[in-house]
């Protein structure tokens, strides 16, 4: 037999041998009436706390939970020793009188992790403890019994001298033990209201009774306060007695309905992982089984060291978000995933490893899904780099263009329409001259339109409504633009727009035999939904042809996708939507 | 009366042979500037009559500099706007402005630039 199942076993029969002394000296005690029942309560209590103690202590040796509720029951039983009529154990029992109560705010507080978890929590015990221990003892030496309404009480074995000041700290203890109380009763409300719902679910016997207890207390020591009659008093007590006999079986009840529950939940979720399902099933299953509606999946991708959710973006779970905790599932010794579920499952890291080893099969296929998509995104992503560097490679040799030649064959021509002023008497040299500025106005108006076909630079300085508009202008057919964004796009899709809309242009004058062309670009639901459409012959096709193609690919990397609707006669449409946060 | 001109373009060789032109078109150049912040100061110190403004700056874009040239206290110099793209790309920001009007620099002459401001 291990030492800890002996010490447990001695503890035992400690509790039944106290019993049977606190029973005795109930039954014999001279000073009270309803010995009888007292004598069943104290059983109930010393016995019902240190045996329920005793099993939650061997189920959960890790908690303090049954060395706790062990102590409440020894407690109990220690007050049965004031029915005594010897001085001396009289004295031993009004000593610890009140300590049970102390003992019961600790372990309502500490239920169900068997940790007190907050300053406030440890205040309150440490006043309760102070409370039922030093003022009790403070009190009792000035306390003589015989002139305190117990005229058949034994002597009081620690009375130094009968004082007022026994009053006066009676007084106080009552005080601080009725704030306390109040105290510990909205503690414990708020326990139960922000708890996951499995802890909820275990607080709910234990929240009831102890509530109970605690305003029966109360009610018991105010009137204790008051004088009031002494048969509401008596009926109070045995209430309350009553009442804190009924806890430790609150107690059991509550950690077997927490059992119960985990016990359901992952039956449940293996369940609901049998019957499959696609993205997300896992995730609802996982957080159902645990009670956390907001827990997240982080899937391990070990080629890139990173944790990625279920459609593949990166996530950083260490630190985990603000109130969770990241708990990692490992799969034959090979990382797989963390489950970011709420902080207070911390007290249930058990369940939380259960749940997830039940759930480890399906977190490694659907880690292999992460990890694919992982890729894609990261695929995406590059591609989307590509495609916005050669936009500012574009941008930088337009710029270069504008700033260079083009520059410099301005100059060269109000040069060279001076001179022409100043030669007016030679036809030769004019004539040369004219022609050589006319060349010159050709060059520079297709130097223009190369530097435009590489960027728009009005698109960068004007934005994308001003572009379009020029666009229009420029178009040998008719071009209405009938909507453009009030606000400014990233330059990547506006310049994505202007090319589509562009290329649609150039193709209904080369090709559609157009009349006209409507243009509208609108940003809805998050996207830009571009439309080009005219009324030209259709019979247009994108894989005839570079244009429409390079276009759909730009659109594509921008995560959007673009249509083509020209049949035959009935014009052409083409159609974008680039996703625009 | 001769007018006075500020010319205002960020490249030195245009703004050279836009001096020859304007100075043979009988403008008096008082003086020259690269970017918008340049030609604000110098408007202010120089009170020229005309300024030549290139649409395309480092720093402000031309319209912008001309409508702080025209909201300025004092009197008001003609502002002509002058770009390397053309009136297409341009739209309907030359009105906007409060300019006198825009000519190409490849069709820039002080022939234009008298249509222009009368």
């Amino acid at each position: 037999m291990s030492g800890p199942r002996r010490r447990l076993i001695a503890l035992a029969a400690l509790a039944l041998a106290f019993g049977a002394c606190a029973l005795a000296v109930v039954l014999g005690g001279a000073h009270n009436t309803d010995r009888g029942a007292y004598a069943a309560l104290a059983l109930a209590i010393g016995w019902g706390f240190t045996g329920t103690g005793l099993y939650v202590w061997t189920r959960r040796s890790a908690s303090n939970l049954g060395p706790l509720m062990c102590a409440v029951g020894f407690a109990g039983l220690w007050k049965a020793l004031t029915f005594s009529n010897d001085g001396a154990v009289f004295t031993i029992g009004s000593l610890g009188a009140v300590l049970i109560y102390a003992l019961l705010v600790h372990l309502l507080l500490s239920f169900p992790s068997g940790r007190l978890e907050s300053r406030l929590e440890r205040g309150l015990v440490a006043i309760a403890y102070f409370n039922t221990t030093v003022l009790q003892l403070a009190g009792l030496v000035f306390t003589d019994p015989a002139k305190s309404g117990c005229a058949k009480c034994p002597g009081n074995a620690l009375l130094i001298e009968r004082s007022e000041a026994a009053h006066v700290i009676a007084a106080a203890q009552i005080d601080i033990a009725v704030a306390v109380l109040g105290a510990v009763v909205a503690v414990l409300y708020r326990h139960w209201r922000t708890g996951t719902p499995g802890q909820a679910r275990a607080f709910t016997p234990v929240l009831a009774v102890g509530s109970v207890t605690f305003a029966l207390l109360m009610t018991s020591l105010v009137v204790e306060q008051a004088e009031a009659s002494s048969e509401l008093a008596r009926a109070l007590t045995l209430a309350l007695f009553a009442s804190i006999a009924c806890l430790p079986f609150a107690f059991l009840g509550g950690l077997l309905r927490a059992r119960f529950s985990q016990a359901e939940a992952i039956s449940s979720l293996v369940g609901r992982l049998g019957d499959g399902g696609g993205r997300g099933v896992l995730r609802d299953a996982l957080a159902q089984a645990l009670g956390d509606e907001d827990l997240q999946l982080a899937y391990w991708v070990p080629d890139q060291g990173v944790y990625v959710d279920a459609a593949g973006r990166p996530m950083r779970i260490d630190p985990p978000p603000p109130g969770k905790l990241a708990t990692p599932i490992e799969h034959e010794g090979e990382r797989i995933a963390a489950i970011v579920h709420a902080a207070e499952l911390a007290e249930q890291p058990e369940l939380v490893q259960t749940v997830g080893a039940a759930a480890a099969l399906t977190l490694r296929n659907e880690r292999l899904d992460a990890e694919l998509r992982a890729k894609v995104a990261e695929l995406q992503a590059s591609r989307s780099r590509i495609v916005q560097a050669g936009y500012e490679q574009r941008r930088q040799l337009e710029r270069d263009l504008h700033d260079g030649a083009q520059q410099r064959l301005m100059a060269l021509g109000i040069n060279l329409r001076l001179i022409r002023e100043r030669i007016e008497r030679e036809p030769e040299a004019r004539e040369l001259l004219d022609a050589s500025l006319e060349e010159l106005g050709e060059a520079t108006s297709e130097l223009r339109e190369l530097a435009r076909g590489i960027h728009p630079a009005v698109l960068t300085n004007r934005g994308l409504e001003a572009a379009l508009k020029g666009l229009a202008t420029r178009s040998p057919v008719p071009v209405r633009v009938l909507a453009t964004p009030e606000d400014r796009l990233p330059l990547s899709i506006e310049a994505a727009v202007y090319f589509v809309v562009a290329e649609a242009l150039t193709n209904a004058a080369r090709y559609a035999q157009a009349q006209t062309v409507t243009v509208s670009v609108a940003r809805r639901n998050g996207q830009i939904e571009l439309e080009v459409s005219d009324d030209g012959v259709g019979g247009a096709d994108a894989d005839r042809g570079s244009g429409l193609r390079g276009l759909q690919d730009r659109v594509a990397a921008l995560d959007g996708r673009m249509e083509l609707r020209s049949a035959d006669g009935e014009g052409t449409v083409v159609r974008a939507r680039i996703p625009c946060g | 009366m001769t007018k006075t001109v500020l010319i205002v373009d960020d490249h030195p060789s245009f703004r050279a042979s836009a001096r020859r032109m304007l100075e043979a078109g009988g403008y008096e150049v008082v003086g020259e500037a690269e970017d918008g912040g340049g030609a604000l100061t110098a408007a202010r110190q120089l009170q020229p009559q005309l300024v030549l403004l290139d649409v395309r700056l480092p720093d402000l874009d031309g319209f912008e500099v001309a409508r702080r040239m025209l909201e300025a206290s004092g009197p008001s110099p003609q502002i002509v706007l002058v770009s390397s793209h053309d009136s297409s790309d341009l739209g309907e920001a030359v009105g906007a402005s409060g300019a006198s009007g825009f000519v190409p620099k490849s069709e820039l002459s002080a022939e234009a630039i008298a249509v222009l401001i009368g």
